[in-house]
């Protein structure tokens, strides 16, 4: 959908996910969409090296969130935002519908 | 005209800068070695931040930076005669989502060092506290903010725009102390 604008799917995809999630992990988002490893973490370094997210290590794992200091983040997550709206009613809920609250170690879910 | 190691940050910076004008690279000092030059090296960073302004291609960058013996590691410019290492940040010029129109230009004998405001780099290292709560920021913009003349009601009102003014008031009361 926004594939013209942003010159690549996973680009689209990465921005969709972090927008929807907060945050996000390259074999995280490439698992979400079913989609290769490789493009996405391409477009993660793309992204973080062009300011739009910035990264985070977090145990053996590198977490991607936007730039709040990116100049047109707001105009970004408003176009996200309303991109998300035209998905299909089961890939927003399965984007917006993650669990965020604590889950005891161990526990069946 | 001096040698790379004889160069202080800010000369090596304007060194930087004048080679890559005349290659029609524009870059603006901002970051770290701004509150260097602003505290008169009160605070110290090896880091030299030059925002690409008229957004060349960065191999452009590349091929300029090797001329003056600069080679690309990582995402960062190091030489074999300095511990300053040399950064290009993304463009656009910008503090939150202002962009920063007020440059300073300072002349050294290496060349001309066009840096952002004192005013900009107070609101830099600002936002740096605001978004991300890093009390290292807070301290490089205390720095900054006893030892430049800096423009206090623009601060606020950009402060107003970013909705931190909780944050603003405690940077503000530091101000205060002693």
């Amino acid at each position: 959908m926004l594939e013209p604008l942003f010159g690549s799917k996973s680009a689209e995809k990465v921005l969709i996910f972090i927008e929807a999630r907060d945050e996000g992990y390259a074999r995280e988002i490439s698992r979400f969409f079913t989609i290769a490893l490789n493009p996405v973490q391409k477009q993660v370094d793309k992204l973080e090296l062009g300011g739009v997210l910035v990264s985070f290590p977090k145990g053996r794992t590198r977490i991607y969130k936007f730039n709040p200091r990116y100049p047109f983040l707001k105009e970004l997550k408003n176009l996200l935002d309303k991109a998300i709206t035209f998905y299909p009613e089961e890939e927003q809920e399965r984007l917006l519908m993650n669990r965020r609250r604590p889950q005891r170690k161990g526990k069946r879910t | 005209m001096k040698t790379v190691n004889k160069m202080t940050q800010a000369e090596l910076a304007a060194y930087v800068q004048s080679h890559l004008q005349t290659k029609g690279i524009s870059v603006i000092l901002s970051g770290g070695a701004a509150v260097a030059i602003y505290t008169e090296n009160k605070y110290v960073s090896a880091d030299i931040d030059l925002v690409n302004v008229n957004f060349v291609d960065r191999k452009k960058i590349v091929e300029a930076m090797k001329e003056i013996d600069f080679i690309e590691e990582n995402r960062y410019f190091i030489h074999p005669d300095t511990k300053h290492i040399v950064e290009f940040p993304p463009g656009p010029l910008s503090v939150g989502d202002e962009p920063v129109k007020r440059i300073i230009e300072i002349k050294f004998s290496t060349g001309l060092l066009r840096v952002i405001s004192e005013t900009d780099c107070v609101k830099d290292r600002l936002a740096a506290y605001y978004f991300w709560n890093d009390q290292q920021s807070l301290a490089q913009a205390i720095l900054v903010a006893k030892s430049a003349r800096i423009n206090m009601s623009e601060i606020k009102r950009w402060s107003q725009t970013t909705r931190n003014m909780n944050r603003y008031k405690t940077f503000q009361e530091s101000l205060s102390e002693r």
